[in-house]
């Protein structure tokens, strides 16, 4: 379980204090999927960094009783002038399991063959998104936490995905940021709209698109 | 309860301590690569900066100054100044630098400075063994007489100079004027290092002032733990340890403070 209490998250910026969250609350529980809903800049990013511990909350606290991925983005989590497998080999070592297990399951999942050996700066994002998902499905999480980046895969590695974390991994909680309307219809069962620092919960996730849609 | 929490004091040692190692060999091999000598670079910039600068007294002003070797003089003063001075140029933007590593939650931004820092303390330890070795062999520097002293001067100088860099880190992210001024401040705090003067070669009246500086009180019991009764130190231990811990006490409550404000990319 995931729980968030009365967060607050202001940015400092050219003298201005920028709130972007204004008393989030809500409760993630283990097998939840919930779809987080909002246009760009409305805080998203922000509220996924937050429950991933990237940041802090202005106030407020998260409550993790599970154990949480990083977030999967575009951005962090890796070092760009280290190899693929320098960074497999970073991450065995902080999370305390095995290298051997871990690179052999990179391998299979990402099909990066050579590239692995290249710095991870020169990795196109579709690249670094097999990278990040084969790292945080060997290392085994209770959440993850999912920031766009699913989308940007090609077919063969959306088809991966949907096997290991819908189909082998259906009992695990998905905290997701996307702005694709069939992929939350078909995989979440809650969302999350975000509208001006506010965020408000939905049981009924097509009732969140269709609100969202309005926006 | 209390085995409890002993276990759980075991699990997060353990967590603390593959986190260290991870970030020690990611720096290293970030730093320095895996081409010709690879790490050892750490021990190559004190080695250098030390040997040159004596050499270059050495010819300057002869080879003794009050009866002590001008080169073992200048070696033992130049390689703990490099440690201060490359450990506070290390901290600062250290969080900023790392940021992409705030992903995962067991690293914490207190590990970066902690592990920055030891990098140049085993550097600049591997200096002092290698470049000593080496002029012991060549009669130009004094096997130490008491090694205990030296390394306690060590060690106390380098506590002070760690905790002065868990204050540089957070203040040089919250202000940029900070981080420009580092380079000129701690060019201005070699006089008062120790790194020139043993206290006793000053008059009484400077002396005293002279060692209100937790790093000369470092410095003259590294010397005097080389010279032995061929020097008259004047130290105090408690003032290095001292400082030391109102400088941690500080630098920690400002990272805790930073942290919740430090922006990720």
């Amino acid at each position: 379980m995931i729980v968030c209490q009365n967060i607050f998250k202001s940015y400092k910026h050219g003298g201005g204090t920028k709130r972007v969250l204004n008393d989030v609350n809500f409760t993630v529980q283990q097998g939840d999927r919930i779809a987080l809903l909002g246009r760009n800049g409305a805080g998203k990013t922000t509220l996924i960094k937050l429950i991933g511990g990237v940041e802090m909350p202005t106030s407020g606290k998260v409550v993790r009783k599970m154990s949480v991925s990083w977030p999967l983005g575009f951005a962090g989590g890796f070092q760009g002038s280290l190899t693929g497998y320098d960074n497999a080999r970073f991450i065995a070592r902080i999370y305390g399991c095995d290298y051997d297990g871990l690179r052999a399951y990179v391998e299979d999942f990402t099909e990066l063959g050579r590239q692995l050996k290249a710095p991870v700066k020169t990795y196109s994002s579709g690249m670094r998104a097999r990278l990040a998902f084969a790292l945080s499905l060997a290392i085994e999480f209770d959440c993850y936490l999912i920031d766009e980046i699913i989308l940007v895969g090609d077919q063969n590695f959306q088809r991966k995905c949907h096997y290991e974390l819908f189909e082998k991994r259906g009992d695990r909680s998905l905290i997701v940021a996307s702005h694709s309307n069939e992929f939350v219809k078909a995989y979440c069962n809650r969302a999350l709209v975000i509208h001006g620092g506010r965020a408000t919960p939905y049981d009924d996730v097509n009732e969140a698109v269709e609100i969202y849609d309005k926006l | 309860m209390a085995r409890f929490g002993l276990k759980q004091f075991k699990q997060g040692w353990q967590q603390q301590l593959r986190v260290i190692h991870a970030l020690m060999i990611r720096e290293l091999t970030t730093r320095y690569g895996r081409e010709n000598i690879g790490f050892l670079w750490i021990m190559a910039e004190p080695l250098l900066f030390a040997g040159l600068v004596a050499i270059i007294w050495r010819f300057w002003k002869g080879p003794q100054e009050h009866g002590i070797s001008i080169i073992a003089f200048v070696v033992t003063g130049y390689i703990p100044i490099t440690l201060f001075r490359h450990g506070v140029a290390r901290s600062a933007s250290i969080f900023t630098a790392n940021s992409s590593l705030m992903y995962h939650r067991q690293i914490k931004i207190l590990d970066f400075v902690v592990v920055r820092f030891i990098i140049e303390f085993l550097g600049g330890m591997m200096a002092y063994v290698f470049i000593a070795t080496i002029l012991i062999a060549f009669d130009e520097f004094p096997v130490p007489a008491d090694p205990g002293l030296l390394i306690a001067g060590w060690t106390l100088y380098a506590l002070f100079s760690f905790s002065l860099c868990l204050i540089i880190a957070p203040v040089s992210e919250m202000s940029e004027v900070v981080e420009k001024l580092i380079p000129v401040t701690t060019y201005i705090m070699i006089p008062v290092s120790g790194l020139f003067t043993l206290a006793s070669w000053l008059a009484p009246g400077p002396r005293e002032y002279l060692l209100l500086s937790p790093f000369v009180n470092g410095m003259e019991m590294m010397r005097k733990g080389i010279w032995g009764d061929e020097i008259t130190a004047y130290y105090n231990i408690w003032n290095p340890i001292g400082c030391s811990a109102v400088a941690a006490i500080i630098g920690l409550v400002l990272c805790r403070r930073i942290r919740r404000t430090l922006t990720v990319e």
